[in-house]
């Protein structure tokens, strides 16, 4: 190939290049009756690693999102601060409709509350679309644990507090707050390990018994009693769960403990009405689509949709809530 | 002998005439795209993960295995020619892979990446097929201390890069840390360094600060008159001499050992194996003297270990269900959108997909070096461009690769800033590479510390009570106190006639 040739064909191609970024930036119109522009992607944004519940709903989810809405939807992990760094990014996207994200509770609800973190979002910084599903907390032990059952592991931990550590993914996540609840009501306290990553890498770290206790999801234990890598003794929440039937709810041992994580979809407040109907349509189509449906039960996922005004009904009712217990989790040194 | 007949079979449903285009175009596919700056093996595969949803469980996995590859390999292709890599775990090969460019050599520095790619996949895939389970157990040994200690032996590498002066290499290093700082503190939630600005919360991208200290700071320091920025490879020079390749292969072996290492503990990235494996060729190769100025070892073990540290990182997604590294995770989702659960129950539950799957790896490792190797002198004869056009043009690459992380503006400024730092740096003849060491190991370092003191309460002595930790602790002293108690080898060997 001559010179020349090469030359002109690299210039085409930087040409194409530019224009192709020219097009991602281009501006959008602001009724929003077009969207979604078909080529443009929209991010889904995930404020957890990969690998977790959060992001595995997130990953079901997208290819009946990018059906119903015609074009690309990407997941994009941006985990760290419990969420925090996540919900940031979302909340501060243009509200066009090309970025929406997951949101969870504790996080999403309780980490504006603290001014400590310097959040930089409050519940009115997003536009909940819909909830996907419900996912109760849970303790468990190593299967070789001494402790049969959950009075005696909390009999023990109220015997000498703190000998016993247990995972939690960072200061004021479900996982601390659970702890937070179960010492508020029974004494029982452990020695909470923060593994900001998430509910992966404290899995990861329970497997290889650096920690004691396991608290997680229900959805994070099914797999692993599965297994037999993990025994678990308690469930937070008024009945038993399905996916695992034989564990006994915090109720029935006498600890009135619920606690649990709820998650599902929102985009930045100030979404035009056309964007958000449109949205919100193809988020209920992809929850309740039965293919989905049956993965996210076959993860220990029990679906619960909630259209954007019931879910964001029952956000401000979790936020209440935790205002209350709010003063036992936050750091104190 | 059930494993291998197993594999066989794996091998027969993966070498149907399907499934062989489907891995081909795969490998084509990622290639091209982690040529575009910017866009790494995660975002590649999960762009493409779309396309291979309507196929059967066994070609879309083999066709996304194919383009995980392919885009590690395409991002060294840009390291290697443009000096802009086009993702984390090809930064550190710009080194010496743009320094081998510039005396002609790119054709031998691509040919030994995607050879050294091949042996670190290949081996670390047979890791999988003979022992992963017990594999995937010694994994978990790993816990918060045990990772600490290994990111001390990490950060100990780095008086292997210090190059003529260790205070020069402490402030770099020093820097890295603090660069790694920025952003909100991971486990209370607080910013740090980020003076206000939201866009600071995220930290600083790794990727435009390797485009910027690496790439835009070397083009900003060519002097006038210095006009030449590489030499186009002669036919000759497309594949590497003799010599050459009997240098890569205890690289390769030793890129192979780390990134295998670090693909089995759960957490590690690719960048932190193709990291390490560099400082331990500059600590431990014949030819450590040459590394910076365009020694093959200088890319045949970073790509090796990168791949190894790929390959090896399926062994906890196999056994355990543990994603271990961001891409694996992007897969790991792609194998649930098939309706397979990653994990032990999948040899029970979907044993012959599982077998296909491993085949097919052996089988993408293979089609990488085919299809690239020819392709080497296509990709090389972009050098043929007149070196202003082709400045201007790698200006314009790195401008895009940086807008394209996120696509912001905000990392475009960020890569200047940095280059212009880079500048500085170089003047000031501060080496670079022990700044992007820290920068790699801070997170994780300041991450497992603190998990660490968490178990123990607070306690310093985990980290001497636990055998991994300790020993892996007096190894980093043992690194960082070599070039005091001289336990280099003697001069005699270090001598090497062929240097």
């Amino acid at each position: 190939m001559s010179r020349k040739k090469v030359t002109a064909a690299l210039a085409a191609a930087a040409l194409l290049a530019l224009t192709g970024c020219g097009a991602n930036a281009g501006a959008t119109s602001a009724a929003g009756e077009d969207f979604p522009k078909k080529g443009k992607t929209i991010d889904l944004v995930v404020a957890f690693s990969s690998g977790g519940a959060v992001d595995t709903a997130a990953r079901l989810v997208q290819p009946v999102l990018e059906k119903e809405l015609g074009t690309n939807v990407e997941v994009i992990n941006k985990p760290g601060a419990g969420g925090q760094i996540g919900y940031t990014q979302l909340t501060s996207a243009k509200p066009d409709g090309y970025t929406i994200g997951a949101t969870g509770s504790p996080s999403v609800v309780v980490s504006p509350l603290d001014p400590a973190r310097g959040a930089k979002y409050t519940r009115s910084s997003f536009q909940p679309l819909g909830r996907q599903v419900i996912d109760p907390a849970v303790i468990a032990v190593q299967p070789d644990s001494p402790y049969k059952t959950l009075k005696e592991l909390l009999d023990a931990a109220k015997a000498k507090p703190k000998s016993m550590t247990a995972s939690a993914t960072g200061l004021q996540t479900g996982e601390h707050f659970a702890l937070a609840q179960i010492q508020e009501t029974t004494g029982a306290e452990f020695a909470p390990v923060h593994f900001s990553e998430g509910a992966s890498q404290a899995t990861t770290a329970f497997l290889g018994k650096h920690v004691d206790i396991l608290v997680a999801n229900v959805s994070d234990v099914t797999d692993l009693t599965k297994q037999n890598k993990a025994r678990v003794l308690g469930i937070m929440t008024a009945e038993r769960s399905p996916s695992l039937p034989d564990v006994p709810t915090f109720k029935e041992s006498g600890y009135d403990v619920e606690a649990g994580t709820a998650r599902g979809y929102s985009a930045p407040a100030g979404l035009p009405d056309a964007v958000a109907k449109k949205l919100e349509a193809a988020l209920q189509k992809a929850i309740e689509d039965p293919e989905v449906v049956k993965k996210m039960n076959d993860l220990g996922l029990q679906t619960s949709y909630l259209s954007g005004k019931d879910y964001e009904t029952f956000w401000a009712g979790q936020e209440s809530d935790f205002k209350k217990v709010l003063p036992m989790v936050q750091k104190k040194d | 002998m059930d494993t291998l007949n197993e594999l066989l079979n794996g091998f027969a449903a993966a070498l149907t005439w399907q499934n062989l285009i489907f891995a081909f175009l795969g490998c084509l596919l990622g290639t091209v795209i982690g040529v575009l700056p910017g866009i790494g093996p995660v975002a590649g595969v999960a762009l493409l993960i779309p396309l291979t949803l309507n196929m059967d469980p066994t070609g879309s996995i083999i066709m996304l295995c194919a383009i995980f590859y392919g885009t590690a390999y395409g991002g060294t292709i840009t390291s290697v020619l443009l000096n802009t890599p086009g993702e984390a775990a090809s930064a550190i090969t710009t080194i010496d892979g743009h320094a081998m460019t510039k005396m002609g050599k790119a054709g031998a520095a691509l040919t030994i990446a995607a050879i050294g790619s091949f042996v670190g996949g290949t081996i670390a895939t047979l890791g999988l097929v003979a022992a992963a389970k017990p594999l995937g157990e010694l994994g978990l040994l790993v816990g918060p201390p045990e990772f600490f200690a290994l990111m001390v032996v990490g950060i100990s590498l780095l008086v292997a890069l210090a190059g003529k002066s260790m205070v020069k290499a402490l402030i770099s290093g020093a820097l890295g840390l603090l660069i790694s700082m920025v952003g909100i503190d991971p486990v209370a939630g607080a910013p740090r360094f980020t003076f206000g600005m939201d866009r600071l919360l995220d930290g600083v991208s790794f990727v435009a600060v390797i485009v910027g200290v690496f790439g835009l700071s070397e083009i900003l320091s060519y002097r006038k008159g210095e006009s030449t920025v590489v030499h186009a490879p002669g036919f000759r020079s497309l594949l590497p001499t003799r010599n050459e390749w009997r240098r890569s292969a205890p690289s390769m072996a030793r890129g192979t050992g780390i990134g295998f290492g670090l693909g089995l503990i759960p957490g590690m990235t690719g960048s932190v194996a193709s990291l390490l494996s560099y400082g331990a060729e500059k600590k431990f190769s014949k030819h450590r003297n040459e590394l910076g100025k365009g020694a093959v070892e200088g890319v045949a073990g970073p790509e090796t270990a990168n791949n190894a540290h790929a390959n090896a990182a399926l062994i906890p997604l196999f056994t355990l269900g543990i994603p271990a590294s961001p891409t694996i995770a992007v897969l790991m989702g792609a194998f649930l959108q098939q309706g397979l659960t990653p994990g032990p129950t999948l040899f029970t539950e979907h044993s012959e997909i599982a077998w296909a799957i491993i085949a097919s790896l052996f089988i993408g490792n293979l089609l990488l070096v085919l299809l690239n190797v020819p392709l080497v002198g296509l990709w090389t004869s972009i050098l043929r461009v007149p070196a202003p056009i082709l400045t201007a043009l790698i200006l314009l690459f790195m401008v895009i690769g940086a807008y394209t992380i996120n696509f912001s503006v905000f990392d475009v400024f960020v890569m200047i800033g940095f280059g212009l730092l880079g500048l500085a740096l170089r003047h000031l003849e501060i080496p670079l590479a022990p700044m992007v060491l820290t920068l790699v190991l801070g997170p994780l370092m300041e991450r497992s510390l603190r998990e660490s003191l968490e178990i123990s309460q607070g306690d310093f002595s985990i980290f001497l009570n636990r055998p991994i930790s300790a020993v892996l602790i007096a190894l980093g002293l043992l690194i960082i106190c070599s070039p005091l108690l001289k336990l280099r080898k003697p001069k005699a060997l270090t001598d090497d006639p062929e240097t």
